[in-house]
């Protein structure tokens, strides 16, 4: 009987299939992450990762050590709600040595509430930035830590 | 800098009605998202080019045979490339692929995608090289001698019935490539078409439109290739494969118009409660890329002029085909680069509550702007040109076979 051989582009086609999949199940192996499917899928170690980073924030209690008098200020008026940092941005460099200054201010966070929109509630005070801003700093006729005031 | 840039630049980029999740500077889908869908549309149409000489024995288009098959290849080796930069980590993007799943459709596109490449395109290209690849072994010396010798495989029969086997297995290759081909860009469309709750995006026609406009993209830049080719290398045009190459064009174009056509009459004609958005979207937010872009520039001029060439083809002189088939092709790809513009930003630019409209700006630099785009963009065209230098080489003998006389089986 004559003994059928498979064409050789065909024994080498698939020895090369045989090749890349076992060279992916190598790296696979290798390669996925260690604690890959600890918790879900995803790394396990990426919530210590993210844990671990150093905290830019110094939280409130931290400016209430030098700035008292401004929290005790902001008590009375409807900004109080707000955190120091939501304005100031990230303190946490200048709690722990007060010579790293804060970023500067941009304006651009006062907006960020107060520009008109229609998903805001009606007694929330909003502006229209294009009409309303005529070229000032906005704290050169608000003051923030007291906003229903003027100077 | 002026303090009123900053104020306004901080100003949320919105208007109207908008939900507190949608008031974000940049939509969550960047120009990266746009290039991804792009790319695979193009690997997508210059394999159905490519497979109308194989599988459907159109003789005249066999010069551009192997260049559609490479430019097929090399778009595809940068198809996931957006997809991956877009993560944000590049440097572990690879893990993507180490943990494949089956539950979300953008993951189940790696196994698309996988069976493309390695199933589909590479398979046919081996087996219609391989001949060439133990001539050009022997001849040639140094590193490309080198890589023949590796891509043989070590198979050096050249005997009619190794060869005839060889056309055979491509052919069945060629014809599970069709629908392959199909499903790769079918499947882009449908991973937009199935998000129901957006009106531009959730919509049964999608992957037909995808496939369709894929098709138009792909023929067109096989036309731009072939033409940039013959004339880098000073060569002569074979006007009778460019007339039929611009007759499937103008063929996919008429097709692909009219059901992009039909989506429009069918949202037109039902208004259903987002039409109002999509009205606003079509003639104010829209209207350059949509208008402009993609239905004047990459539909209804090269229509007209390459319906013109199919009544006045005696008439014209070469020259002028030439030309027009060159402005057209190029104006169709940058008109379906308008149309992946206008789905996948387009579908990012109004509020879910139907009231409002989020604003776009690309960035120069960073890591979805201008500048990664057009990086990712040219990438395709570099390999295309390694790959024409390597396998399509005016040195080269090639053996002679014909796709299109291919057994039948």
């Amino acid at each position: 009987m004559r003994r059928f051989n498979l064409p050789p582009q065909v024994v080498r086609l698939v020895l090369l299939t045989i090749g890349i999949v076992g060279s992916y199940m190598v790296a696979r192996y290798f390669l996925t992450p260690k604690s890959f499917g600890q918790y879900g899928w995803y790394r396990g170690d990426a919530l210590m990762e993210r844990a671990s980073l150093p905290r830019v924030y110094a939280g409130m209690k931290a400016c209430d050590e030098c700035h008292s008098d401004k929290l005790q200020q902001l008590a009375k008026f409807p900004h109080k709600t707000l955190s120091c940092e939501v304005c100031h941005g990230p303190g946490g460099a200048h709690a722990k040595d007060p010579d790293v200054k804060l970023a500067v201010l941009t304006y651009g966070h006062c907006v960020r509430c107060h520009e008109a929109n229609p998903t805001r509630p009606k007694w929330h005070k909003q502006i229209n930035i294009r009409e309303h801003y005529s070229g000032q700093k906005c704290t050169e006729c608000h003051v923030p830590h007291a906003p229903s005031e003027v100077p | 800098m002026d303090l009123t840039n900053v104020v306004l630049e901080a100003a949320p980029h919105f208007e109207g009605y908008v939900y507190p999740n949608e008031a974000t500077p940049e939509p969550l889908w960047s120009v990266l998202i746009v290039i991804y869908p792009y790319i695979t549309g193009l690997v997508a149409g210059a394999f159905i080019m490519a497979s109308l000489v194989r599988v459907f024995r159109v003789k005249a288009l066999e010069p551009v045979y192997r260049l559609s098959l490479l430019t097929a290849l090399s778009f595809m080796l940068c198809a996931t490339l957006p997809l991956l930069l877009h993560l944000g980590h590049p440097e572990r993007s690879y893990q993507i692929m180490m943990t494949p799943h089956l539950t979300s459709p953008m993951a189940i596109f790696g196994f698309v995608y996988a069976w493309y490449l390695m199933a589909v395109l590479l398979l046919e290209l081996w087996f219609d090289y391989r001949q060439d690849f133990v001539e050009w072994s022997q001849t040639e010396s140094g590193f490309r001698g080198v890589l023949y010798r590796a891509l043989m495989l070590g198979v050096t029969d050249e005997s009619d019935k190794a060869v005839r086997l060889d056309m055979k297995l491509g052919w069945i290759i060629s014809i599970v490539g069709i629908p392959s081909a199909f499903l790769l860009h079918g499947y882009v469309g449908f991973i937009f078409g199935s998000i129901k709750a957006n009106p531009w995006w959730g919509n049964v026609l999608m992957p037909i439109i995808f496939i369709l406009s894929a098709m138009v993209s792909g023929i067109a830049m096989c036309v731009l290739n072939y033409l940039i080719l013959t004339w880098v290398r000073r060569k002569t045009i074979d006007m009778r494969c460019l007339d039929v190459m611009a007759m499937f064009l103008f063929y996919a174009l008429v097709i692909d118009a009219s059901i992009e056509g039909l989506d429009w009459i069918h949202r037109i004609y039902s208004a259903e409660e987002d039409f109002a958005v999509i009205r606003q979207m079509a003639t104010e937010k829209l209207f350059y890329t949509l208008n402009i872009g993609q239905a004047l520039c990459g539909t209804l001029l090269p229509l007209l002029m390459l319906g013109l060439i199919q009544l006045l083809r005696k008439r014209l002189p070469e020259i002028a085909r030439k030309r027009m088939y060159f402005a057209s092709a190029l104006m169709i790809v940058i008109g379906v680069f308008a149309m992946r513009w206008n789905v996948v930003i387009g579908g990012q630019l109004f509020s879910k509550s139907l009231r409002g409209f989020m604003l776009y700006k690309m960035e120069f630099t960073g890591m979805e702007g201008w500048l990664v785009g057009l990086a990712v963009l040219s990438l395709p065209f570099i390999i295309l040109v390694v790959m024409i230098k390597l396998f399509l080489s005016e040195k080269l003998p090639t053996a002679g076979h014909v796709p299109h006389d291919s057994p039948s089986v």
